[in-house]
């Protein structure tokens, strides 16, 4: 039986597998549905930005070049997505808040079961409250470079090629959302 | 390399740009390793938070999102569709009509001018003489009149 990641290998050799959107979809699904939710906060909109994602991907798979990995691709349009649905909720600033809307003090809670001492726990809460906090405080683009980097693993390439940017830029963008994490995290202690 | 590493440095370090002095100052000095590590966990959560929360609120992948999608964009789009496509037969429907009303306003006109012309010519017509004469005319049909009764007189 294969496992994923021979089938991400699979994908990635032949882009005309793209054609196959259910394995398209099983593969990379939870990624995109993942960095649409850190970024908008919204599970709703970050179920619509993944389907509009795959949709986007099927309708234009003939202009894969193959230039870049297949979740870069799929990235690069949940970026584009994701960034048309804020400007879009940015504009209906009026409206109350999405009642489906991540609990940010509920995510903030979560901590790993572990046999860490209840300090350490709090401590780690504290810490993991400053992270959420200091993300949400980012610019749009620091924001998407920080989830893909350390919220998806990928690497500054990847990143440029899934946010158009170049590798310096994002070096940029990733460098100040650190400096603001690390600022949030030591103003947490 | 004896100093610390200043904040950016640290925030450089994450990024992966670090020199292998730095490298060796981590490894000797326990407070820049701690702070590392520090981040390096905070990092670490917030990667497990958002794994945690996008497992726990995911709707479960779609088994069949050809079909999902177009049930889902079908009501969007459609109506959208149809509202675009009504509004292009109304404007096409209104536009005769609006020309139409405006060439039947204009006939009317040219034809209210028309009668006001004739109705002007006839006056101007039904006159005996220019009406710069008219004096003229009743000063003769005066003198005329009492010629007669001065000649009925005699």
């Amino acid at each position: 039986m294969a496992t994923p990641g021979t089938m991400i290998a699979a994908v990635e050799r032949s882009a005309s597998e793209i054609d196959d959107l259910d394995t398209l979809v099983h593969l990379y699904w939870t990624r995109v549905f993942r960095f649409a939710l850190a970024s908008l906060r919204d599970p709703d909109a970050a179920g619509s930005v993944a389907q509009d994602c795959f949709l986007r991907a099927y309708r234009s798979r003939e202009q894969f070049r193959g230039d870049c990995s297949i979740q870069s691709w799929l990235m690069r349009i949940a970026v584009n997505l994701i960034r048309d649905y804020a400007r879009n909720r940015r504009l209906q600033f009026w409206k109350r808040a999405s009642a489906s809307a991540v609990d940010l003090e509920a995510v903030s809670q979560w901590i790993p079961d572990d046999d860490a001492s209840p300090e350490s726990r709090a401590m780690a809460r504290e810490q993991l409250a400053a992270v959420w906090k200091a993300a949400g405080g980012l610019s749009e683009r620091q924001r998407t470079v920080f989830l893909l980097r350390f919220v998806e693993d990928m690497d500054l390439l990847e990143i440029a090629a899934a946010t158009g940017m170049k590798e310096g830029t994002v070096k940029l963008h990733l460098f100040r959302a650190l400096q603001a994490v690390r600022e949030r995290i030591g103003r947490s202690q | 390399m004896s100093q610390h590493l200043s904040s950016q440095e640290i925030s450089q370090w994450m990024i992966g740009e670090r020199t292998p002095q730095q490298e060796q100052h981590v490894r000797q000095c326990s407070e820049c390793g701690a702070e590392l590590a520090r981040l390096q966990a905070a990092l670490a959560l917030f990667r497990g938070s958002v794994r945690h929360c996008s497992g726990r609120q995911s709707r479960s992948e779609p088994s069949d999102i050809a079909s999902i999608l177009s049930v889902r964009r079908g009501p969007r789009i459609q109506p959208m569709r149809w509202a675009l496509a009504a509004a292009a037969l109304l404007v096409l429907a209104a536009v005769p009509i609006y020309r139409n009303a405006q060439d039947r306003q204009r006939q009317a006109e040219i034809a209210r001018a028309d009668t006001l012309l004739l109705e002007q010519v006839d006056a101007e017509v039904s006159r005996a003489v220019p009406r710069p004469m008219e004096p003229l005319v009743k000063l003769v049909s005066w003198d005329f009149s009492s010629t007669i009764q001065n000649e009925e007189i005699r």
